[in-house]
């Protein structure tokens, strides 16, 4: 080998005519095939000579060694391992003629120089390959030594430190106690901590009180509703179908399922399978039934004209590529029409993923809301009243039946044929009509008439009850099964090969039980030998505190998304992830308690010039909340938020028309008001073709989004300054100021509000720009009382008439202010 | 002097002097200029910078779409044969192989329908237009008909879909979110693409409009189109609250703006500047629009081209006049959306006022560009999402109840300036319009043809999402030059 090496080397320094950019240097650094190679070849040649056989040229593959690469110099490969001089692959890359030149000119796709000098290094190399990163064994990488013993807190700050310290760069200074329990509240809870606990937070001298609290949010009921948000984006939920019509649905309880899921920190493995297969486990209980009204979230089509067996095999499409997205970070929907131009997934994978969800019995009519199978979905309060219906009937219906009994001819009816009939009838078996016949045969008022019609109401409001319970579409398996067919270019009517239900053959193990179902889908998926699920998840847990993923494209794992920028961390948290049973609420913890997390995320022009995005984490993130996350703040800083978890969704304040102008005025918006007004805002009713106006950067929830969009538009602006719902807010913080201190003066006031909104005491230089601004405020307001009228007159909120209008309106007006400042916007 | 004592050294008042006219904050985001802070807010309106790829033709376009796929065989594509073979059944060889709508089902023996209105040939050219479109017809010698286009879908959402963002399937960006991210904005104080809606008065077929049809797909949000709308507030949230005057909004904006350059000194985050540019914006737009809005300095004469509608918000006939004023205004993309074309319930009554309330706006949009000198930088399209069938649903007999259904396979449209060639028709269709024969353009030929306008490759101008680098045209589309003046 060392010998062929060196012919090699001495071969490439011989042979190459054009004095190449490529002379062997003396110490050539290794190149990771995975890292740099895989991605150019994907990138540029995939394309003809990938796994996609359809579109493949020359007959050439470069995906896979043994197609393109000789071991020796006779072989007939485009790679000559150790040879680059006479690689085939080089010459072509290389050259001038533009008949010859890869990538052809035509395809716009181009090699840059230090990209044919890595190619050709690699191959000099051994042009040796490797699997790609994620479909590799998941193993617990040992923990990196570091020099700095003090910093680290846990495992994660180790793998951090240990990349600062080959960058050279040291981690910043923990951030400050108010900034650090602001930024954990709305992290875990989506909630600002009130002044009052972050005073005594502040004030706790306890070495203890940070873990202490992280176990106090950890528990409280705004955990679950505030890590929902992402489940609902990623599961596509909606309160409507989507398309024309856009028809109502109940999907809600399903969305309950959720937070009360995530707060009882359900293992990570049982939440998934219940959620993909819940309704084929063991006597399925009402919950796991319940919880697979994830794959029904997809929208139905009710256009007219649409062909159901189409709309079916849409939402069949729409399972499978939520799934693969969710779970596996797969891009699945490439391989509808053709093998994966990049990954390793076969049209043939596809539709035997497709074959797990091919099985139910829903039918692609789309004119109904609640298309079948659904399951009535009681509410608590609903469960007991049908409950204490129930008892109520029974006891009606011994009543009746004693009554009966006592009396051989029930006094005052008017007998007949058909009475005799009725009244031969069991008593439980009477229906409401015939109920209401005898009663209406009785001409007297007597105890049994009076119990026969408490009786009837009775049966008739247990009857309304039942019909009006919400159903949610949920999954149930057919019981002959479907077969399943590759479509060609995937259209529902050009059926191909029929293929069996399988997992993705380059994903599979030889362990893999054999496998037919859903549930065996979702316990593959589960498997702790599945090299995805626990990546994909972490990944995506870790996003939601970092702004960014260890691996930045979360719904891309496969071979063109990112490579990850701390591979052994991922690593490392996934196994830690996984081995704790898939204890959720444990990897939240780790996150929060590091080191890592807890830093100050103040940067310096040379943090901003190494590590633009933050990516090495020498600094703590600060990014935008999303706007749901906004404006539940603005409702628990003003005190108007209304906590009840969980519930039908609620309309909110929303410009008028925006609904009936997306629908042709088929879709009225009727605007909630008192309480619902004030519900957190994942309650608020998501009517899919045109969601609520006052969030931005939402997913549409119309297909599955595991990404987060944080843009700065002046649209936002306009929102987070004009919507009733933040002036209102403004209104009612300014209130709740002046009802505490009637008396305080602007500097006072001012540090009031501010430290209400940012919890952090103001800067003397802030200070002094909010408090003149509140007093020039006041004087505008003083000289222009029409104006100040209004503004104290904004939203349905009861309206304070203890505070003199002009200072009210200029402190109003300040909170408005203040609650558009960036640090509010931000969590830092 | 570090930056932060500047601020603390100028004299407040003089400085909010200066900055009650808008100057403030930008004065301010000098000092910070040498941290290099500011660069973020500087790229929000500019585009990519390896754009245009070459010499465009054209800097704008107004794409006005007609949703519900206006009838071809009755407005553009004269066809007698048809007219003669009026009530005839549908030769086989005609159909054989093409999937219509459930609507229609099998195709086979369907009964021609020939043209509700005459044909006549127009100006110099001598392009054939119905007596549908007086208005339309009169400037025929300034269009160039397209009567060659095909699609792939027979439904509308999916092929409104595939027309504005080159896939059947909601998702991915749209032509105006593309121009927006390639090239960015001319407009300060305006949204880069700005999208209007207007529906037929008494239509009973609508479509709706979904926010996907001006989507930005996985391209950064800020790229989306922006929808005028027809009642209430042209923007949403544009007024300030009740009880908040501009003159007090300007004082909070320049205190909001002080303190976050505190911040920004602070904790060294450039989305910090880019935060105080759009809030900036934002109060800019809250003046710029209703500017745009105000009719009152438009000519007699001009609003009388644009016919009685033209100030009613919300129609058709002012959305036009809005298209003009927003393209003068430095608005690159808008896109006009008009419903009631999706004639399932009469040709023979609906049509009438279909054409009545789009006809005249649309030929009087195209002249006054011209008289104004903006129609070579603006690129108009006049268009819907497929055609309508040559043959009839419903029965012949009935003919208050004459029908067309979805047709995919050949449709007209229209562009005109922009720089392409006035007074063409390009491509044909068989004897009953039902097939292309000559010069077929797909939706993502023709999409690769608008962006060739505008100096952009369609195979060049991509984005990575998911592992793979998107484009409007898909993995599809060629550039047609033969339209090009």
């Amino acid at each position: 080998m060392k010998l062929l090496f060196l012919f090699a080397l001495i071969g490439l320094t011989c042979s190459l005519v054009d004095g190449s950019v490529f002379a062997a240097s003396p110490s050539p650094e290794p190149v990771d095939f995975d890292r740099a190679i895989q991605p150019l070849l994907a990138d540029k040649c995939f394309r003809c000579h990938g796994p996609d056989e359809a579109a493949r040229e020359a007959d050439l593959r470069l995906d896979l060694r043994g197609a393109a690469v000789a071991d020796d110099a006779d072989g007939d490969a485009a790679i000559i391992a150790f040879d680059s001089s006479n690689s085939d692959l080089i010459q072509r890359i290389t050259s001038d003629d533009p008949d010859l030149i890869m990538p052809p000119p035509d395809s716009k796709l181009s090699l840059t120089a230090d990209e044919k000098e890595i190619i050709a290094r690699w191959i000099n190399q051994g042009a040796s390959y490797s699997t790609h990163w994620s479909f590799r064994p998941i193993q617990k990488p040992p923990l990196p030594t570091v020099k700095n013993k003090a910093w680290p807190r846990n495992p994660i700050d180790q793998f951090i430190l240990a990349r600062l310290d080959t960058e050279r760069l040291v981690p910043t200074q923990p951030a400050d106690g108010y900034r650090l329990i602001r930024r954990l509240y709305l992290d875990l809870t989506g909630k600002p901590p009130t002044r009052g606990e972050a005073e005594s937070f502040v004030r706790d001298r306890s070495p203890q009180k940070y873990e202490r609290l992280v176990d106090k949010l950890l528990a409280s009921p705004a955990f679950g509703e505030r890590m929902a948000w992402t489940w609902l984006d990623a599961a596509r939920y909606a309160d409507s179908n989507g398309y024309q019509g856009d028809q109502d649905r109940t999907m809600w309880p399903w969305r309950d399922w959720v937070i009360e899921a995530i707060n009882q920190n359900q293992p990570f493995d049982q939440f998934t399978i219940n959620q993909i297969a819940g309704d084929m486990l063991p006597a399925a209980n009402h919950r796991q039934q319940l919880a697979t009204g994830f794959c029904r979230n997809h929208m139905i089509n009710g256009e007219g004209g649409r062909i159901p067996e189409e709309n079916r095999v849409d939402y069949v499409m729409d399972m499978t590529e939520t799934a693969g997205t969710v779970w596996l970070g797969l891009t699945l929907n490439c391989c509808r029409c053709h093998d994966h131009k990049f990954d390793p997934l076969t049209k043939r994978d596809y539709y035997s993923m497709f074959a797990f969800f091919n099985q139910t019995p829903v039918n692609g009519e789309g004119r109904s809301a609640q298309t079948p199978p659904v399951l009535a979905s009681p509410t608590r309060v609903e469960v007991r009243s049908l409950d204490s219906l129930s008892t109520e009937i029974s006891n009606l219906q011994q009543r009746v039946s004693q009554l009966e009994s006592q009396q051989n001819e029930p006094v005052g009816i008017e007998r007949s044929q058909e009475t005799q009939k009725l009244l031969g009838k069991p008593v439980a078996d009477r229906n409401t009509d015939e109920l209401k016949t005898i009663r209406d045969l009785i001409t007297e008022t007597t105890l049994y008439a009076k119990t026969v019609e408490q009786l009837r109401e009775a049966v008739s409001e247990h009857r309304n009850v039942q019909n009006s319970l919400p159903k949610v579409m949920i999954m149930k398996e057919r019981s002959d099964r479907r077969p399943t067919f590759m479509l060609d270019k995937g259209l529902y009517n050009q059926p191909g090969e029929s293929v069996e239900a399988a997992f993705p053959v380059s994903l599979q193990t030889s362990g893999d039980a054999a496998v037919t179902t859903r549930l065996d889908l979702a316990n593959w998926i589960m498997a702790d030998t599945n090299p995805l699920t626990a990546r994909v998840i972490t990944n995506r847990i870790w996003q939601g505190f970092f702004g960014i993923g260890i691996v930045k494209t979360a719904e891309d794992f496969g071979t063109q998304g990112e490579r990850p920028i701390h591979p052994q961390l991922l690593d490392w948290l996934a196994t830690e992830f996984r081995d704790s049973g898939w204890d959720t609420k444990h990897l939240y913890r780790l996150i929060v308690t590091s080191s890592t997390y807890q830093q100050s995320s103040r940067s310096t022009p040379h943090l901003r010039e190494r590590d633009p995005e933050n990516r090495w984490l020498a600094r703590g993130a600060r990014f935008r909340l999303p706007s749901w996350m906004i404006r539940d703040q603005a409702l628990a800083i003003s005190g108007l938020l209304v906590d009840q978890v969980g519930g039908a969704p609620v309309n909110s304040y929303q410009p008028s028309g925006v609904w009936e102008d997306a629908t042709f005025g088929k879709r009225g918006y009727r605007r909630d008001s008192g309480e619902n007004l004030y519900r957190r805002s994942i309650y608020t009713f998501w009517r899919r073709i045109v969601a609520p106006t006052l969030f931005f950067d939402t997913a549409s929830r119309q297909v599955c989004t595991v990404t987060r969009s944080l843009t700065n538009s002046p649209l936002h602006a306009l929102t987070t300054l004009n919507d009733v719902t933040y002036v209102e807010a403004a209104r009612v913080l300014a209130t709740r100021i002046l009802d505490e201190s009637p008396d305080a003066s602007n500097q006072r006031l001012a540090e009031q509000v501010f430290r209400r909104v940012l919890i952090r005491p103001p800067e003397p230089s802030e200070l002094d720009i909010l408090t003149n601004s509140l007093s020039r405020l006041e004087k505008h307001y003083a000289t222009q009382g029409d104006l100040a009228a209004q503004l104290i007159d904004v939203g349905e909120f009861r309206k304070s008439k203890s505070h003199a209008v002009a200072r009210l309106a200029a402190m109003t007006s300040l909170c408005n202010l203040i609650m558009n400042l960036d640090e509010t916007l931000c969590r830092e | 002097m570090s930056s932060e004592s500047k601020i603390q050294d100028l004299n407040r008042r003089t400085f909010l002097g200066q900055s009650s006219t808008g100057l403030g904050a930008a004065a301010l985001a000098g000092l910070f200029q040498q941290d290099g802070l500011v660069s973020a807010a500087k790229n929000e309106t500019s585009g990519l910078p390896e754009l245009p790829h070459f010499a465009p033709r054209t800097k704008n376009i107004i794409y006005l779409f007609q949703n519900g796929a206006p009838t071809h065989v009755d407005l553009f594509d004269y066809k007698p044969e048809l007219a003669k073979r009026h009530g005839q059944p549908v030769p086989d060889e005609f159909v054989a192989g093409k999937r219509f709508s459930t609507m229609t089902g099998k195709p086979q023996g369907k009964l021609l329908l020939g043209a509700v209105e005459p044909f006549r040939q127009r100006g110099e050219s001598g392009a054939w237009v119905s007596d549908f479109l007086p208005h339309t017809a009169s400037i025929a010698d300034d269009l160039c008909f397209v009567k060659s286009m095909h699609t792939d879908a027979v439904n509308h959402a999916p092929a409104i879909s595939l027309m504005m963002s080159g896939a059947q399937l909601p998702g991915r960006p749209t032509l105006g979110a593309w121009l927006s991210y390639g090239l960015g904005s001319e407009s300060e104080s305006l949204p880069r693409f700005a999208v209007m809606t207007s529906v037929s008065k008494g239509t009973s077929c609508g479509q709706i409009f979904y926010d996907f049809y001006w989507g930005a797909g996985f391209l950064p949000t800020r790229h989306q189109g922006v929808r005028f709308r027809g009642s209430g507030q042209p923007v949403l949230y544009l007024t300030d609250p009740a009880g908040i005057s501009r003159e007090i909004r300007r004082e909070q904006l320049d205190d909001l703006a002080l303190l976050n350059q505190i911040k920004l000194r602070k904790f060294g985050d450039p989305e910090i500047d880019t935060r105080i540019a759009q809030y900036e914006m934002a109060f800019r737009m809250q003046a710029s629009v209703p500017e745009l809005t105000d009719l009152s300095q438009e000519s007699a004469s001009t609003l009388e081209r644009y016919g009685p509608d033209v100030t009613q918000p919300g129609t058709f006939a002012y959305n036009c006049l809005m298209a003009r004023r927003l393209v003068e205004r430095g608005v690159r993309c808008v896109q006009l959306m008009h419903a009631g074309w999706d004639q399932h319930n009469s040709l023979t009554t609906e049509l009438y006022n279909q054409c009545r309330d789009t006809d005249r706006a649309s030929a009087a949009l195209v002249q006054d560009l011209k008289m104004r000198g903006l129609l070579d930088d603006t690129l108009v399209i006049w268009g819907g999402e497929f055609g309508r069938t040559p043959f009839l649903q419903g029965k012949l007999e009935d003919r208050p109840r004459w029908v067309r259904d979805h047709h995919p396979y050949a449709y007209t449209t229209w562009m005109a300036g922009g720089g392409t060639k006035p007074g063409i028709s390009f491509g044909q269709t068989d004897e009953f319009g039902m097939s292309v024969v000559e010069d077929p353009i797909h939706v993502h030929d023709l999409q690769a043809t608008i962006l060739h306008l505008l100096g952009i490759d369609h195979e060049r101008l991509t984005y990575r999402f998911q592992g793979r680098d998107f484009r409007l045209t898909d993995v599809h589309g060629s550039v047609a030059h033969q339209l090009f003046a």
